[in-house]
């Protein structure tokens, strides 16, 4: 792979990813810790013949970015925590009607407005289901800076391929860390982009959501000559409502399988140090960050720690986790929230004696945190 | 090289931030690793901000600088001072503008502790406040020998409109000239 240095922060770094990914529309809201993301797409787009757009809230910035995507363009909308909390009817809209759109959340503390400024994953739980009914969820969290741009990258391409919306979560800290990433090349980028299935038939035998039961919808761009309706009520394979029984099981089937069924496409991890571990710490997003120097740290003194970090958070790598709950006696997740993922954990596992670290008052975990809850084990 | 962890302290507002970018983007050219981070508050001006930079041959993983670890902090605002300080390690050296920071006579005795106005410099002798990053910043390199100075130079111009150079150039120049008599005391 090709790459290239850039001296950048996470949210300008999700803002480039976007731009070389093709997005030709961002609408948003500004909200602490994400507003860079905007401030950034807002001078790239236009430059890239796209268009930004600073909606009236929350709401109108993520049904923008809906309307854009039905129109056929790659489209994102970014914000953190409250403003999910404010998209979340629009984002179940894109999940039933299988829209495809990039939301970047940088995670600030909750619940509600929380700690603006600071550090959290609090937001891990609501990225599986902002919104009310039966859905997959597909969340994407990055773990260093040039993740967060590799991530979006990733993240269009998903959605595309999945045709619904996809989260890429990203926190406070890494949003505004500055430093060096080595990312892919906008050659490469662009080499990689897959645009979303379209028909080319004859418009009479056009059903968009006329498709096998682990294939996502075929949505071609609106007032191009192909006519379908656009609904969040059940709907048969033309889009029009309807209460016919077994056509209402068979779509929300299907928003399951189109995801369930295609996990390998979805899977992505981090093991470091894995190999001879005794230990098992699992985290993500910028607590890795603490851990990794942590494990090091515990190597010199002789302890025996590797981590295992999830990039794809939702669906989780459930046959991976099973496997190191088989392998591994000590296990302890380090999280910036409850222990949000901690019960994911618990069920892949098979388990329920996992140990948990925890962190809520907006701070980040330092590598001395986690080392001295290895050494309690 | 060691491992070079600086702290710059001060109220939101006062462009402290500026000053770590600087650092962290000199040391990567030079083809090392820069790390910076910000902590502040919701308040959007006058809430205490905290800049950790981090400047290593090696990788850096973890963002922040770690309390007890830090060699060199540089306060312009007492709260902001009095909030942080007890990061620096024993012995390191805190340079605070005298007018608006308040060592107590311990902070004295556990810290090598600096007086240098800095805003008063940036705002008389330069004549243009904002210019107080860059007389941080020339003193923060002069104290911790991170980069050489003209490097950073450069990368600071690089990073100032060009409309500004000249004061800028002139800031710095001073924050040199101030932390070199400061060091002879």
């Amino acid at each position: 792979m090709s790459t290239r240095e850039i001296i950048s922060s996470g949210n300008d770094l999700a803002a480039l990813a976007a731009v070389d990914s093709g997005c030709q529309f961002f609408s948003g809201y500004p909200i602490t810790p994400s507003s860079e993301i905007m401030h950034t797409i807002s001078d790239l787009l236009p430059e890239a013949g796209g268009t930004a757009i600073q909606m009236e809230d929350e709401i109108a910035g993520v049904a923008a970015a809906i309307g854009a995507s039905m129109s056929g363009v790659r489209a994102m909308t970014a914000t953190s925590g409250p403003g999910i909390s404010l998209k979340a009817e629009n984002l179940g809209l894109a999940q039933m009607a299988e829209v495809p759109l990039v939301v970047v959340n940088v995670m600030r503390g909750g619940p509600s407005t929380g700690l603006p400024t600071r550090v959290s994953q609090g937001d891990v739980a609501q990225a599986k289901n902002p919104s009310h009914g039966d859905y997959k969820s597909i969340t994407l969290c990055a773990g260093n800076l040039a993740e967060c741009y590799t991530e979006t990258v990733r993240a269009f391409n998903l959605a595309d391929r999945f045709m619904q919306p996809v989260f890429v979560l990203l926190d406070e800290t890494l949003g505004h860390m500055h430093a060096k990433a080595n990312i892919p090349t906008v050659e490469e980028v662009k080499a990689g982009i897959k645009p979303r299935k379209t028909f080319d038939g004859p418009a009479k035998e056009y059903f968009p959501y006329g498709v096998a039961q682990d294939e996502a919808a075929v949505l071609n761009p609106m007032f191009q000559g192909y006519r379908y309706h656009f609904t969040g009520l059940h709907h048969d394979k033309n889009g029009f409502p309807t209460e016919e029984i077994e056509t209402c099981r068979k779509l929300i089937d299907r928003l399951f399988r189109k995801v369930d069924e295609h996990k390998d496409e979805l899977e992505s991890n981090e093991e470091y140090m894995l190999e001879d571990a005794e230990i098992l710490l699992i985290g993500y997003g910028s607590a890795s960050l603490a851990i990794k120097e942590a494990v090091n740290v515990l190597r010199e003194e002789g302890i025996k720690a590797g981590m295992f970090r999830p990039i794809t958070l939702w669906p989780s790598p459930e046959k991976r986790l099973h496997e190191f709950g088989q392998k591994f006696d000590k296990v302890l997740t380090v999280e910036l929230n409850m222990g949000q993922y901690l019960e994911e954990v618990q069920r892949c596992m098979g388990r329920l004696d996992i140990e948990k670290l925890i962190k809520v008052n907006g701070r980040p975990f330092s590598p001395a945190d986690i080392i001295s809850k290895v050494k309690e084990l | 090289m060691s491992r070079i962890v600086m702290r710059f302290t001060g109220v939101g507002g006062q462009g402290v931030l500026l000053a770590g970018e600087i650092f962290a983007e000199a040391k990567i050219n030079l083809g090392g690793y820069g790390v910076k981070t910000a902590t502040y508050t919701s308040q959007v001006r006058g809430g205490p901000t905290v800049v950790d930079i981090q400047l290593d041959d090696k990788e850096i993983f973890y963002p922040y600088a770690i309390d007890g670890q830090i060699d060199f902090m540089l306060s312009v605002a007492n709260v902001s001072y009095n909030l942080f300080k007890n990061g620096v390690a024993e012995g390191g050296t805190i340079v605070v503008d005298q007018n608006l920071v308040h060592p107590t006579d311990e902070d004295r005795k556990k810290w090598n502790i600096v007086e240098i106005p800095i805003i008063t410099i940036a705002k008389e002798e330069v004549g243009n406040v904002i210019t107080q990053s860059v007389v941080a910043l020339a003193i923060a390199n002069n104290f911790t020998n991170a980069i050489d100075k003209e490097v950073l130079k450069e990368v600071m111009l690089s990073k100032v409109p060009k409309k500004v150079h000249e004061a800028n150039i002139k800031a710095y120049e001073l924050g040199y000239k101030y932390s070199e008599e400061a060091k002879q005391k």
